[in-house]
């Protein structure tokens, strides 16, 4: 690398600290970050700037997104500090100091009189069950997304001009309530008091109609005979709504008598 | 955690707290975090994620989606606390970056299927929004005042990257400004910034 890249590249401090660059300038600067004591100081000091400027901007969130989101942390598993160690060291070389803080698991391996071979398998395991719990955690991401997917759908029915809402008994128990709009092409379905299943047991949603009979979800599990709200896409104008009694892990076809059905009218 | 006065949505909302005691706060809160502290977890929420909610709403300029992004960043805030090194810089710092790196990402997303002369209309417009909401408190007083102590080119430059999510080239684009000029101004903008508000 010239002289003149190298100067080019230490003008990208400011772009790179505001997320102002392409990837690929990203990627470079990241590089040369590496090797520029002037540009980490740098780096390290707009930041602190540049969060002020964030934290200014600073508005209360809705309440109900603290818990969803706890719960969705808690769901997840962490990175282990020896996996972000060997990413740093990968990435970058002031980083290496760091490596002092694997130390300490060779000197507990040996203080237990564990041979250096078992250590570093055990190392091993440690690092392939961190990469085991990432993939966990895409998953709690997914279902975080998955939420928050489901919280827009059922927004869009509830709001939309063509929803109706409907409410009906199941037959061994309870209350269903069905808010549903073909201009979005599904429906919300909540219950309460519904019977208690045993655990092997759920409760389960169905359309039916001439596209045949489709599973419209599983309602999770609920003491208090309450259930949803469940998002149920994919409604047609002349399908029935049912809900019937199945196996806790679903079934791909009713196989039991519906405890609820609801017919569309007009 | 100090008063931060009404945010503009005229709710109050407390924002960063300047005093060493709080970030120190946030930095041991963070530090417990890594080791799976769950009650450290729901403090570090309370701090941060309005800050984190203030930013991704700045920049996509949708409340949903800000939503969606704020939720996103605090649960890799919990999943990653363990990657977090105050030798490095603050807990505040560390949080922020995640942030705005993740709304910056999905706004360009966005952006690459809608009409870049209205986006670019609406960014000025409300850049100055932005600066008129950061008057509600001591602290967002103190960062308008320290805004405005910046050149004017420096002061669109920081504004238009930070706030509005542009890469520099863009806001070169937008201002009728060489490229170089604007990667110059960000920075010196960005240097003038951290010695008004005194953060090192």
């Amino acid at each position: 690398m010239t002289e003149s890249d190298d100067q080019e590249l230490h003008t990208l401090a400011g772009p790179y600290v505001m997320d102002a660059v392409t990837q690929d300038e990203r990627v470079n600067f990241v590089a040369h970050l590496a090797n520029c004591a002037q540009c980490q100081e740098d780096v390290r000091e707009m930041r602190e700037a540049t969060a002020r400027l964030g934290v200014a901007a600073a508005v209360r969130p809705r309440v109900e997104l603290k818990e969803q989101t706890i719960r969705a942390a808690f769901r997840t598993s962490q990175l282990g500090p020896a996996v972000s160690e060997r990413t740093d060291l990968q990435l970058s070389a002031r980083h290496r100091r760091r490596v002092g803080r694997l130390r300490p698991f060779a000197e507990r391996a040996r203080s237990v009189g564990m041979s250096a071979r078992v250590a570093l398998a055990a190392a091993a395991l440690v690092v392939a069950a961190a990469i085991a719990f990432g993939l966990i955690a895409n998953d709690a991401m997914q279902q975080l997304r998955h939420s928050q997917r489901q919280d827009h759908m059922i927004a869009a029915i509830l709001n939309a001009r063509d929803a109706v809402m409907l409410t009906a008994h199941v037959t061994t128990g309870g209350q269903a309530t069905v808010v549903m709009s073909h201009r979005e092409h599904g429906l919300v379905f909540t219950a309460h008091g519904l019977r208690r299943l045993p655990s092997s047991q759920a409760y389960e949603l169905w359309l039916m109609g001439p596209a045949g009979d489709r599973p419209g979800g599983m309602l999770g599990p609920a003491s208090d005979g309450t259930a949803g709200p469940a998002v149920v896409m994919g409604l047609g104008r002349s399908d029935m709504i049912g809900l019937t009694v199945e196996p806790a892990s679903g079934s791909v076809r009713p196989s039991s008598v519906m405890v609820l059905l609801i017919r569309q009218h007009g | 955690m100090s008063d931060g006065g009404a945010s503009q949505d005229g709710e109050g909302f407390p924002i960063a707290d300047p005093h060493e005691h709080s970030s120190q706060r946030l930095d041991d809160l963070l530090t417990a975090v890594a080791r799976g502290d769950e009650r450290a977890y729901e403090a570090v929420y309370d701090h941060a994620s309005g800050w984190v909610l203030g930013v991704a709403r700045k920049v996509l300029r949708d409340p949903a989606q800000a939503e969606e992004v704020m939720q996103e960043v605090l649960l890799e805030v919990w999943r990653t606390a363990s990657r977090f090194d105050p030798g490095v810089g603050s807990a505040t710092s560390w949080v922020m970056t995640i942030a705005h790196r993740r709304a910056v990402d999905r706004v360009r997303s966005e952006r690459s299927h809608s009409t870049r002369e209205l986006r670019a209309a609406t960014a000025v417009i409300d850049y100055d929004d932005v600066t008129e909401a950061v008057q509600a408190s001591l602290d967002r007083e103190r960062v308008q005042r320290c805004l405005s102590s910046l050149t004017e080119l420096q002061r669109e430059c920081v504004g238009l990257a930070y706030y509005s999510g542009y890469t520099y080239r863009e806001v070169a684009g937008l201002l009728g400004v060489p490229p170089g000029t604007v990667k110059t101004r960000m920075r010196d903008g960005l240097i003038r910034l951290r010695d008004c508000l005194g953060v090192s």
